[in-house]
């Protein structure tokens, strides 16, 4: 290397390797990945192909559909509920209060935990300690509470980084907004609404779209938890996929789920990028 | 500074990386001798494993064997046979696992071994019935079997005079006696979908044909005519089961019953060590099912737990069969069975553990039939069928939906099955 | 100045004491994890009061049994290689693509398509990738925790590059052009002016690397096969077999696991913390 690279020599010799790179581990697996969609492979040995009977067959199949229902409403259930504790919990964090630091500091600590693990501590809590405390029976063992259960172990886990964003777009809102509104009369729920909202909601449309798309994804909380049941009431997509496509022998039938659940999910992404484009841009 | 920060990061990331590598493997086999690799899927028995693969390398200079026993095994066979890189012995269960990996043509023929002719012919059986169509040659070793059925609490039932059921009246009398005396009959951990199969096969043993699924792949006949009887007995177990069964896991019942919180536990032989480890003093007995009401017709439910293969990537057939011999010397089998409960597929004697007692009679007359989940495709779920059939107690919509899945789940095998009928094909 | 002190003055006292309840609810499930991990078997009972209650004696065994069983040394010493290896890198590597990037852009197609292209990544599922990604890392000689490194490094590229190339806008070019006038190469000019400034990301992005690949099972899982080798979070699994659960041996497990990120979290807790904000506000 005696000749000294252009500028532009210089960022195609660093481009390149880096695409080839992220060619290499996430485009050609993702192409295999498609063309094992239209197989019966089982994952090993000889496989057949089949053209579009897995897709075709995807549109009929009562389990997948109940898992994408079921993966919808846990989605927007768990983002709406993060989000309302979390900008509560975030106004009380930035408020006149003693200890700061340190009662934000705690309540950071579920993000750092394996989710893998909290699962595990939270499946003991709803098995044994909820029922002796209530006096019924775990919230688990029902199809109709099974899934607030793993709600409520996601959001424990998730609030913490929201509650954190809230945190930080609060302090952006000067106080002498507030000062302001107070002459006006705007107090409590009203200068919420009127004057610190509006002026948090580049961070809002962060959030919602942050914890939208991991609790699509949601996994650890389920293998650790239900792993699916009862009754495969909280069956999840990306489980299904894992579970049926690794554990069982439809590996060919859940690459064709696992493309349409890609399609499914930057179909969201774009639509909810899009919603709030606008305003990322201000940031 | 930023960058010596780095690249000393970095270096010392590297020399963890080198030191580990450095203590995982060992030399390679630069030896001159031949190496065997075996994978089993028993995490539970890796202590007895690690007795056999030490015997086995004190008294073979020619040959090391290496035993693994990783975590989640079957995931890690799986990926090591899509790496092409299959270990050359695995150790698996008799189940549907087995049956695909046949059909992937993953496995070798090895009807020229001699150790063949020790095996009790009932296990050879039922490792043949687990073929999708009857193949030709041999392909595993049955090794132990395992009995499901129902555990009691032996000193429970002796301090209250409760006497063994043999027929299903009796079965349900007797939790009755037990309920009205104050005390918990049954414990469930149905939480594990899979624990749901444990008094279902046993139930389905005493009152399905033993080929029913051969049977619907045939096209013969439909599971809404074979099982509703099983169904229903399901039902009649739950009432009386614990408050909540579904509350419970695997290990929550197991803990449960070994605290003497239950007279009962319907499971298989295999629970045993789980519930010693709880207490370590408890006397555990065990009956076959009593599905039918006339004794004679009860069977035990029995199956191949663990069985030896032999992969087609094996390059040395020879030492591979050397180890499978030395698998099967009664003092090998012995060491297994000291470490877990379990029942030799070999035709010799061996002391069994007394939780097995009151099914030895069954295991010596060859009164088995293999589980039936062993022929139900993984992907089908049907634990979790069942565990959702017990929640709302629908035999009909149960039955119906599982012909539906089942021709859904199965259909390249049924396609298989029904080809190689045409072509004139009979067992 | 004088309202600081105002606001110091007027304490939010009942705020305050509902917030520190609230800590209950992060502490509860903690304090669960210690209680159960120092107990035995027999202590374990389902009643609440049995559940809840202190241990009989505070001994380790528990915790040297769980070291002994997940091979705690080695599963560390593999969790930290990956984790430290994968930041490193990431930061080397991830910053010059999100420069080279980020600085072409606006003038050329080729790095615009780039951007989108690795951009997108983010939006694929890990399970349609995992079964080729097995079959691949194999037939290359990496199925083990180089191969790890290899996929967390594309793995994060999108969001890595994200990152980069938006705090990349904020820095003006004209920094870079007084370094050219010198007679500096791009190259040199990346490593003596703008990756120092970029400091503030590059802690953002080891922060948020360092969290995901530090608590991943499947890709270890997945890849590592076979090894012998475990992560920490993978090691785990041991406690889940069918046939062998212990929730006392788990949980002191599960606390072990836990306890390298939590003396981390406690060392580090405000760049950690500002590496999060920055990484999701950025």
């Amino acid at each position: 290397m005696n000749k000294k690279l252009s500028r532009n020599q210089t960022f195609l010799l660093i481009t390149v390797p880096v695409l080839a790179l992220f060619f290499c581990f996430n485009t050609l697996p993702l192409i295999k990945g498609l063309m094992y969609s239209f197989t019966n492979f089982k994952g090993f040995g000889s496989y057949d192909w089949v053209g579009m009977r897995n897709y075709a067959d995807l549109f009929t199949d009562a389990r997948v559909g109940k898992s994408y229902l079921f993966t919808f409403k846990f989605a927007l259930v768990a983002t709406i509920l993060t989000n309302v504790i979390a900008l509560l919990l975030a106004l009380g964090l930035n408020g006149k209060i003693r200890a700061k630091s340190a009662l934000r500091g705690v309540y950071f600590v579920p993000r750092i935990l394996g989710g893998l693990v909290v699962g595990y501590i939270f499946g003991y809590i709803f098995t044994y300690i909820l029922p002796a405390i209530t006096g019924g029976s775990s919230m688990l063992s029902n199809t109709g509470t099974a899934w607030i259960a793993i709600v409520i172990v996601a959001a424990w886990q998730s609030i913490a980084q929201t509650t954190l964003i809230y945190i930080s777009g609060l302090q952006t809102v000067p106080e002498d907004v507030y000062e302001a509104g107070a002459i006006d009369g705007a107090t409590g729920w009203k200068s919420f609404k009127e004057l610190t909202f509006p002026l948090i909601i580049p961070f809002f449309s962060i959030n919602m779209v942050l914890s939208m798309k991991d609790f699509l994804m949601v996994f650890d909380q389920i293998m650790a938890l239900t792993k699916g049941g009862p009754a495969q009431s909280t069956e999840s997509i990306s489980y299904l996929i894992y579970n049926n496509g690794m554990g069982g022998g439809q590996f060919g039938f859940q690459s064709a789920n696992a493309v349409i659940f890609f399609i499914v999910i930057v179909a969201i992404s774009v639509f909810q990028l899009n919603f709030t484009g606008k305003k990322e841009e201000q940031l | 500074m930023k960058k010596r920060f780095f690249a000393t990061a970095l270096v010392a990331a590297m020399l963890i990386g080198t030191v580990l590598s450095a203590s995982g493997c060992s030399s390679e086999s630069s030896d001159g001798k031949t190496h065997i690799t075996m994978l089993q899927y028993k995490p539970e028995a890796v202590k007895a494993f690690e007795k056999m693969e030490a015997e086995f390398n004190a008294t073979h200079d020619d040959i090391v064997l290496k035993i693994e026993s990783p975590n989640d095994a079957m995931t890690v066979l799986k990926t090591r046979f899509i790496k092409e890189d299959a270990p050359d012995i695995i150790g698996i269960g008799g189940d549907v696992n087995f049956s695909n990996f046949l059909d992937a043509d993953m496995l070798m023929d090895i009807s020229d071994f001699e150790g063949l002719s020790l095996i009790k012919q009932a296990y050879l059986d039922i490792d043949k019935n687990l073929e999708f169509v009857p193949m030709d040659g041999v392909y595993a070793v049955p090794y132990v079997a395992n009995a499901a059925g129902v555990l009691y609490n032996r000193e429970m039932f002796q301090d209250n005079g409760w006497e063994i059921p043999t027929t299903w009246q009796e079965f349900m009398d007797l939790c009755e006696e037990i309920k009205a005396s104050g005390q918990q009959p049954l414990y469930f951990g149905f939480k594990d979908v899979w624990t749901c199969l444990a008094p279902w096969n046993a139930l389905a043993c005493d009152l399905a044909p033993a080929d029913v699924c051969r049977q619907v792949n045939k096209g013969e006949t439909k599971f809404i005519d074979e099982y509703p009887e099983v169904a229903e007995k399901m039902l009649e177990l739950l009432d009386h089961a614990q408050n909540d069964p579904f509350a419970y896991n695997y290990n929550d019942a197991c803990t449960a019953f070994a605290n003497g919180e239950s007279a009962m536990y319907c499971i298989g032989s295999y629970a045993v060590p789980q519930i010693q480890s709880v207490n370590p003093d408890m006397d555990i007995d065990s009956f076959v099912m009593p599905g039918c009401d006339n004794e004679k017709d009860n069977i035990l439910n029995s199956g191949v737990d663990l069985q030896f293969c032999v992969t087609n990537e094996c390059k040395n057939k020879e030492a591979a069969y050397e180890v499978l011999s030395f698998l099967l010397e009664d003092s090998t089998i012995q060491t297994y069975l000291d470490d877990q409960n379990a029942v030799p597929c070999k035709d010799t004697e061996f002391k069994l553990s007394p939780a097995l007692d009151g099914m030895l009679d069954y295991i010596n007359e060859g009164r088995v039939v293999d589980y039936q989940d062993h022929y139900y495709p993984a992907e089908m779920s049907v634990d979790a069928q069942i565990q959702t059939f017990l929640l709302d107690g629908n035999v009909e919509k149960f039955l119906n939906k599982f012909d539906t899945d089942w021709v859904r789940y199965n259909r390249d095998i049924i396609r298989k099955v029904q080809e190689y009928e045409e072509k004139g094909g009979n067992e | 100045m004088k309202q600081k002190n105002k606001v110091a003055a007027t304490t939010n006292w009942p705020l305050t004491i509902l917030l520190i309840l609230g800590c209950v609810t992060v502490i509860f499930p903690l304090y669960m994890a210690i209680v159960i991990a120092f107990k035995k078997p027999s202590e374990m009972t389902n009643d609440i009061g049995g559940a809840l209650s202190l241990p009989k004696s505070f001994s380790l065994e528990n915790f040297a049994e769980a070291m002994r069983v997940t091979d705690f040394w080695h599963s560390l010493g593999y969790s930290v290689l990956i984790t430290v290896a994968t930041v490193v890198l990431a930061i080397l590597l991830h910053s010059l693509a999100g420069y080279a990037i980020g600085r072409s852009m606006a003038k050329s197609k080729f790095y615009k398509v780039s951007y989108l292209y690795i951009v997108s990544g983010m939006f694929v599922p890990f399970a349609i990738l995992m079964m080729p990604l097995v079959k691949q890392t194999a037939q290359m000689g990496v199925d083990n925790w180089f191969g790890v490194i290899l996929c967390y490094l594309v793995f994060y590229m999108p969001m890595n590059v994200m990152l980069y190339t938006g705090y990349l806008k904020n820095i003006p070019i004209a920094l870079e052009e007084a370094a050219f006038v010198d007679g500096a190469t791009t190259w040199q000019t990346y490593w003596k002016v703008i990756f120092p400034i970029m400091g503030p990301m590059h802690a953002t992005v080891a922060v948020l690397t360092a969290l995901g690949t530090w608590n991943d099972v499947m890709t270890p899982l997945v890849i590592m096969s076979g090894t012998g080798a475990n992560t920490l979070p993978l090691a785990q699994l041991t406690f889940q077999t069918q046939f062998g659960t212990n929730y006392n041996l788990a949980f002191a497990s599960y606390l072990l696991a836990l306890l390298p990120i939590l003396i981390f979290y406690l060392v580090c807790q405000k760049q950690i913390i500002n590496g999060v904000v920055n990484g999701a506000v950025k």
